[in-house]
Formats: C-alpha cells, structure tokens, sequence
C-alpha cells in the first residue's frame, strides 16, 4: 500500500511540476513572442500580387517573344493541373488542409531527432511555413529563423485561405533549372502549360523542390524518376490516385522539352545582347523594369547557324575520328551580319550552349591566319600604290626584325611559285607575297586597315600580322569583312534596334549610321580578289558544297592548325566560321593531316548560306565607277589582247593605275 | 482534526487528496487545453490574429519587400529616363533657334524634330550661314523630297549633329553644328567694329565701295547671286557702305567679303560669306580695273 502511496506522490508531483513548467515555458514564450514580433517581417497585404514582378520582353526579327527577363508569372489554382496540386500536397504536406500553419506531430517528432539523434535534422516545415521562409528568410540554419518563420506562418494562415496560400506556394517555388513557378516549370521541363501536365509529368515536377539540383531530370533522369515514385507513393497513401493509377504513371517515361534542358535563355545571342542591355541600363532596369527589346536577331537565320554549325562539327568529329563521349571536341563560332546596316542576324557561340555557356563568338580571341590578308592588300593598295595586276615574287624573303632573329616566312606548300600578280598571290594565299607587302607598308597600315573596318582587338605593331597573328574574334571578322561587302562603308555591329520602356515609350534606337572607311574603289578590287579565293582559290569547298551565287570570301588556318576560319559574304549577308579547339589543340584528321579553314569552315558556312539566302534574288557587288575590268597575262601582268586565246585572268584595276606600263583608262 | 504538514497521511487520506476537486479540475482543464489547442490549433489562431493586428507596425524587409523594392527602383530609373527624354523633347520643340536645342540637349541625349520645325529653325539663321549648313536645294531634297522619315537631333560634347534618316532609321544625310558656329551667329558675330584695316586679312584686297560694285555688275548676272547670296543681311544693317574688303583666305568653298559700314554710332564691318568661284572672277575683274 505504501508503494502505490509513493507512487501516486511521485505522479502528483510530477504532474504539477510539469504543470509549472509549463506554466513558465508558455509565459517565457509569450514574452519570447513578443519580443520578436515587433521585428517580424510586415506581410504584404495581397499575397498573390508580389508574384507578379513586370517581365522584360526581347523580341525577334519577326515579332515572337525570345526571352523573358525577371519573369515571375502566377497561374492561377484553376489553370494548374490537379494532379500537380494533388501531388505536391501529399509530398510536401499532406495534413496541410487540416493545420493552422504547424504541423504539431510532425514537429515535435523532427525536434526530438534534431535534439536527442545527434548527426541527424529532420525537417517538419508545413506548405504555409516554406512559403514564410521563401518570402521572407534567408536559408540560414538556426532556431531563431525557425521560430520567426513558424510566427510568420501562423500570420498567414489566418489572413489567407489554403486556396491563396496554395496557390502563392506553387507561384514562387524553385524547381530547379532556373524554373521559379509552376508554369515556368511546365514550360521549361516539358514544353507546356502547367494545366496540361499529366499526372506523371505532376509527379515528377512535385518531386523536385526537395532538392531541385539533385532531382535536376535534365542531368540526373533515374534520381528524378526514383524521387517520382515516392512521390506517387505518397498520392497513393495519401488516397489522391489509386493502385493502378500509380503504376500506370510509374511506368510513363515523360518527354522532355529538348529546346531548353534548363530556363537559361538558350542562346549566344541572347546573352550577348543582355550583356549589352545591362551595361547601358544596368541589371536592375533590365531584369525588373519591364522593358521591351527590338533584337536583330533573324528567328530563321539563327535555326540554320545553330545547325549548320553543329552538322559540320559533327562532321569533322567523324574525320578526327572523335566519338561522342570524347570530353574534348572541336568548337565552333558563326556569326552572320547584315553590311547594310551592321545588324547581327544570327550569332552561335558553341556547338552546344548548355555545354558550355561561353560565348566564342563575342569573346574567343583566335589567330585569324590567312584570314586577315585582305587588310594586307588594302593596305598595300592605298599606301603602296599597288593593285591587283601587280607582278611580284613568291621567293624566299628575310625580313630582319630590331632586337630579333630575322623573319622568314614559309609558304603553306612549303615552296615557291615565282612570278604571279597579287589577285593570284591572295587567291593561293602565297604568304611570302604578303610578307614582302607588310615589308612595303609597314605593319602600321595593316593594323590602321583592320581597326578603320572595326578590329577592336589588340594587335601588335609585328611584321608577322601579314599572316594573321593578331588574336581576334569571329565577330569583329564578321563585321571588319562586312566593310568590304558594303563598297567600304562601315557599320559596327549591333544587336537591338530599338528598346521601349512597358508603355512603348522609346528609351533608344538604333540609326544606320553610314562611315566611309574605305576607299569604295580599292575595297572593290579586294572584293574581287577574294571571289576569285572562292571560285578556284583556298576556298572553292564552297563551291562544292553547291553554293553558286556571286561571294567572295578567305580561309584562314593558324599556325599548328589550331584554328580553321571561313569569312565570307555576298552583297547582303556577311558570315564568319571559327572551328578549333578551346585548349588550341591542332585540327587534324585520323591520318594526321592537318585542317585547314577550307576543309573545316568552309563547308559550314557554305551549308548555312545556301540555306540562308535560299528565298532571296541572286544579287551581284556593285561596281564602282572608276573601276575596268582588264585581262591580263598571270605571268608578267601584261594586258592581253581579247582576241588572245591564252588563257588570262580578270583584274580589276582602277581608271589610272599602271598595268605593265600602260595607264589604263 | 488537524495534520500537520510533516505528519505522514494515510491512505485514505491521500486518495482524498488526489481525487480534491481543485486536482481534478487541473488536470481535465489541462488534458482539455491540450487536446483543443491540437484539434483547433486555437493558439496558432490567437497568435496570427495577434501577429496581424500589429502588422503595419513591422518593417518592410525579406526577399519579397527588397524584389518589390528593386522593381520600383528599376521602374523608377526607366521613368526618369522617360521624363528626361520628354523634358528635352518638349523644350526642343519649344526652342527657337538652334542655340535653344544645344543648350539643352546633353551629349548622347537625342531627340525627334519635325520637318517643319526644323525648317523654322534653319529660316532663323542668316542665309550666308545657312547655306554653309546646309544648301537649300539640299534642304529641299531632304524635306520636300520625300527622302527623310524623321530628323534626330542628338547631342555632342560641343553642339548638336542633326541626323536625317529614312524609313529605313539609315542616316540619309547628317549635319554638326558646334556651339562656336551658333554662337558666332547668334551674338552676329559677322558684325564686328572698327574699319576693314583692323583685319590683317583684307590687308591689299580693300576697294572703295563703287569701284567694288561696278565690278560686280560686270560679273554674269547669274553670278551674282552667289557672290551676294545675304542681300538682307546688308539692306537690313544702317549706315552707308564705304569700302568692300576680299578675305585672303577660302574655307568650305567659301571666301569671307568684309563691308565696312559708317553709321553716326560708329564704322563696322559686315562679314558675307561669298562663293569662292565668284570671288576669283570678281577679282580678275578688279584687278583688270585697277590696272
């Protein structure tokens, strides 16, 4: 009897002692609660309204949206799948109908493993407390957040409803890939809107909040369909699908959206020209100011660079004899401008953006090899006097260099042809020519050329920049060459037209500003050079490849063969084509032979122009006024007769140059 | 009765005890306490009713307030740049004089002119230094040629350049004009005191005024005209024109001739700019007639 006496005090004891305690912990919470809630975080007083954040609009050529910048759309809960709206409450928080914000049991179970089983958090966060943390908090790890947190949640639960709360939640959760929201997460994982998503596709996407890098489906597919099953588990157990619908949906492999593997824009383009956005109106206005952008961006040209570029990429993987899973393999840059204007109509930066977000269009500086010998002509043309029928030597040349070894320069071939005029000097990239030209002009004129046609690159006052040694980017070799193409006017290159504030307000537009750079006469002769490079030249791939209309262009090869170049145009459209490695490995094929612009370039460019100015009249270069058209003996640069049988070559000279000591007229 | 605390009870006596009224009471009015605040959730309730009571008084901070925050300040930047561009476009088409737009137009600010503005504006400036601007056939072209689809004025560190573009936004003609050329006009420049000997330049090229004038009527009377092409500039100014000076040297095509004025308020010279062709004809003739 005693025993169950010494019992009954010890429970009445405890009891009250409990009681006590409490008593105590609810008054030190009080004071606790009131002590932090003055410095609570204010709730706005619509919820659903600070999703909306104004988006910035990047259209295309032809009209379409191409880009969304600080996009935050909200749906509503009636256009979201149920399935979606089933699925992430069973994940997330099934009771969440039923709570004010807690999840008591859940709680207290999570406290005593994250208090008593050391190494081991468990987490108990309700629906409404990580819409309070995703709005408000940082992601920091501590009691204190928690707790603010937990208040913040009771705040809402009593001045929203589930239906608001729920429909916040799904607005505003990350799901990975740069995805903020539902129907940013349809649309970015599967293509489509969130009221379409099938209940596997809403099983999958539920899954990923958790951790959405690590459910990443583009980069780990068996981890996200593995979290799917839980997911669907949990529907199951939960009484949202039945036994056969699980399984039905467990057995569904859903199709993804193979445009976008994740919400980045996609595009070299693209990130080219928001870099330029930003660095006039800074990141702010840009992401958040709901401004429209006019891009130059052609919506078709840019399809055929992309693929155009990767065909011949994966043509020359097959004559490297590179598989697919080879971690290195040959980049590639194609830019196409239009020299009328200098609009930039397509740009593609690498054969796989979401490979490697590096833009080699805009920033790989590469040797541009042979491709830089028509500012060499120019130059030579206007300082030296010199024209397309001048005869010169292709012989051993020593340029002595101040503080250096001499410079001798070699021949492609590794020999020399003798006497020739300079239009077959170009058209055979005879490098020796080129030197003794550089000798004649001086390394400066060259340099003058190049940066007068829009070379920004730093280049070096050497003798060798005759046989491209200055570091430049495929860009600026697009638009340095689109001077030519356009009789010597120069227009720098440029990526939106016109940018307007939410209310079509212009901020800025773009005017064609036309600079003449080039004598029209002499760029003309260069002109003519080098269609002659693409009609029996380095580059007459492009021919073969079937391109037939009136283009000139020049290949270009590195030293090594590290880098191939193709730079050519036609009267409206002007396209450059790097090909190499980032790591300026050589191109060489499985016999060991190295590649050349004309073998890697070439190509690729020809397969994108044909296709590209496929719906477009042939159109022909202007000729200037004081330009004539004379036949001429290859070997000396005599003027032929017409009636001569022999075979002769077409120079244009203009009206009062000397060919073979007649003036021509 | 009475025990005292330290006697030991008996049973009964602690059945009595557990069973009291106050203990039951406690502990069913816990046990309901604690299984109505887990069925209702009413401390979660009474706690958000609290919490939202005193919500204006909290500040506005988390990620959410700093986005909005972000997104007033961006919208805020894009209205100021807005305004800015309706400030200048607003005094631009108010302005009267070319001199107006410069000093208004900041270097890189741009703005739209209409043609007939423009053409008011270009009337304001005396027809010598007009046509130095711009020709007026040019004028013509551009602006009744159905050729220019807008005219942008933006502005430079020292001036303005005007841009006259098509439909297709390509600069079809453009031109600059500095603050020191508009305010050579402006402050008539072109009118300075003193006599044509003050001006090295005239120096062995100053004729007395009649001499100048019958070997002007001996020049082709299409000629004339570009000798002379501001004849209001010179009706317009008082006083009588003593000698005619030739400037020495010719600039944009054009050679400066100096009129020298006597007016009871002093002698002043009169600066026209006359086309460099017509000045070497005229000079033959004079030359011929001095010797």
């Amino acid at each position: 009897m005693k025993g169950i006496l010494s019992i009954w005090r010890a429970a009445r004891l405890v009891f009250f002692t409990g009681l006590m305690l409490v008593c105590a912990g609810i008054f030190l919470v009080t004071l606790l609660i009131l002590y932090t809630a003055s410095d609570l975080p204010r709730l706005p007083e619509d919820l659903s309204r600070i999703i909306e954040t104004p988006q910035s609009l990047v259209y295309n050529a032809s009209g379409q949206v191409v880009l969304r910048l600080g996009e935050r759309e909200s749906v509503p809960l009636n256009r979201v799948s149920p399935d979606f709206i089933n699925a992430i409450v069973a994940t997330e928080d099934h009771r969440f109908f039923q709570h004010h914000g807690i999840n008591k049991l859940r709680t207290a179970k999570a406290l005593y493993v994250t208090l008593f089983e050391p190494g081991r958090v468990e987490g108990a966060s309700t629906i409404t407390q990580q819409l309070a943390k995703n709005l408000f908090f940082s992601f920091e790890q501590s009691f204190s957040r928690k707790f603010r947190e937990l208040l913040v949640s009771f705040q809402i639960e009593v001045t929203h409803s589930k239906a608001e709360i729920l429909e916040v939640y799904i607005n505003q959760i990350h799901f990975g890939a740069g995805a903020q929201g539902i129907e940013k997460a349809a649309d970015t994982f599967f293509g489509k809107s969130a009221r379409d998503l099938t209940l596997s596709e809403a099983a999958l996407l539920a899954g990923l909040p958790k951790s959405p890098s690590a459910y990443n489906p583009f980069r780990h597919m068996d981890r996200a369909l593995k979290r799917r099953q839980l997911v669907l588990q949990r529907m199951k157990d939960t009484g949202y699908i039945s036994e056969d619908q699980a399984a039905l949906a467990a057995s569904d492999i859903p199709e993804f959206n193979r445009e976008k593997k994740d919400a980045r824009s996609g595009s070299y383009f693209l990130d080219a020209l928001v870099k330029s956005l930003i660095d006039v109106y800074g990141e702010n206005v840009v992401y958040n100011g709901g401004i429209r952008v006019y891009a130059t961006l052609d919506p078709r040209l840019q399809d055929l660079a992309k693929l155009s570029l990767r065909q011949g990429l994966d043509q020359l993987d097959q004559e490297m004899g590179i598989s697919g899973e080879k971690p290195s393999r040959p980049q590639g840059a194609l830019v196409a401008i239009e020299p009328a204007t200098g609009a930039v109509r397509a740009m593609v930066g690498g054969r796989d953006y979401f490979e490697s977000e590096f833009n080699r269009a805009t920033h790989a500086r590469r040797q541009a090899g042979s491709g830089f010998k028509p500012f060499v002509y120019y130059a030579a043309f206007e300082k030296g006097g010199l024209h397309p029928g001048t005869l010169m030597t292709d012989q051993s040349v020593t340029i002595p260099v101040t503080g250096a070894p001499d410079w001798q320069p070699r021949n492609f071939e590794r020999r020399f042809q003798g006497n020739m005029v300079l239009k077959t000097a170009l058209t055979r990239s005879v490098n020796t020519i080129a030197a003794q030209l550089v000798q004649l002009t001086g390394p400066d004129a060259v340099i003058d050329t190049a940066r007068r046609c829009g070379i920004n690159s730093p280049m070096q006052d050497v003798f060798s920049i005759a046989l491209g040694t200055a570091d430049v980017t495929p860009l600026e070799m697009t638009a340095a060459f689109s001077v030519f193409a356009n009789s010597g006017i120069r227009h720098d290159p440029f990526l939106f037209w016109r940018v307007e504030d939410a209310f079509g307000r212009v901020l800025f537009e773009h005017i064609v500003q036309d600079q003449p750079v080039l004598d029209p006469a002499i760029a003309y002769q260069v002109v003519d050079m080098m269609k002659a490079v693409v009609d029996t030249g380095s580059g007459q791939r492009v021919r073969d490849h079937g391109f037939t209309r009136s283009c000139a262009g020049k290949t270009g090869t590195s030293n090594n063969f590290m880098d191939a170049w193709f730079t050519g145009f036609t009267p409206t459209l002007c396209t450059s084509v790097w090909v190499g490695f980032d790591r300026r490995d050589p191109l060489q094929d499985k016999n060991g032979a190295g590649i050349t612009g004309g073998r890697g370039a070439a190509p690729i460019w020809a397969r994108f122009m044909q296709q590209a100015l496929a719906d477009e009249p042939e159109r022909n270069f202007p000729v200037p006024r004081d330009i004539r058209f004379e036949k001429i003996d290859p070997d000396t640069g005599c003027p032929m007769d017409s009636r001569d049988s022999r075979p002769g070559i077409i120079v244009a000279v203009k009206r009062g140059q000397v060919l073979c000591g007649e003036t021509v007229r | 009765m009475t025990i005292e605390w330290y006697e030991s009870v008996g049973t009964r006596e602690w059945l009595k005890r557990t069973v009291s009224f106050l203990n039951i009471s406690v502990m069913i009015l816990s046990v309901m306490l604690i299984f109505s605040e887990y069925r209702f959730g009413w401390g979660e309730q009474v706690l958000g009713r609290f919490l939202a009571a005193i919500n204006q008084t909290r500040p506005e901070k988390g990620a959410v307030w700093e986005l909005g925050r972000d997104t007033l300040t961006a919208h805020e930047t894009v209205s100021q740049l807005i305004d800015r561009k309706s400030d200048t476009k607003a005094f631009a088409h108010r302005a009267d004089s070319f001199s107006g737009i410069v000093q208004h137009l900041l270097p890189g600010e741009w703005v739209t002119l209409d043609k007939s503005h423009f053409k008011d504006l270009y009337r304001t400036l005396p027809l010598t230094h007009a046509r130095q601007i711009l020709e007026p056939a040019r004028l013509i072209w551009l602006l009744n040629g159905d050729v220019t689809d807008r005219i942008f004025c933006e502005g430079l560190k020292n001036g303005i350049k005007i841009y006259f573009i098509n439909t297709g936004n390509r600069v079809i003609h453009q031109i600059e004009l500095t603050q020191d050329t508009l305010t050579a006009i402006t402050e008539k420049k072109y009118l300075k005191p003193g006599t044509l000997e003050t001006f090295d330049e005239f120096s062995g090229r100053i004729y007395p005024v009649n001499r100048f004038f019958d070997a002007v009527f001996k020049l082709p009377a299409e000629m004339i005209p570009d000798l002379l092409p501001d004849t209001d500039l010179l009706l317009d100014q008082e006083g009588v024109i003593s000698r005619v000076g030739i400037w020495n040297e010719a600039e944009d095509g054009f050679i400066r001739l100096g009129f020298e004025f006597r007016h009871q308020t002093g002698i002043r010279v009169l600066f026209v700019n006359a086309r460099e062709w017509t000045v070497w004809q005229l000079g033959l003739i004079l030359k011929g007639a001095h010797s």
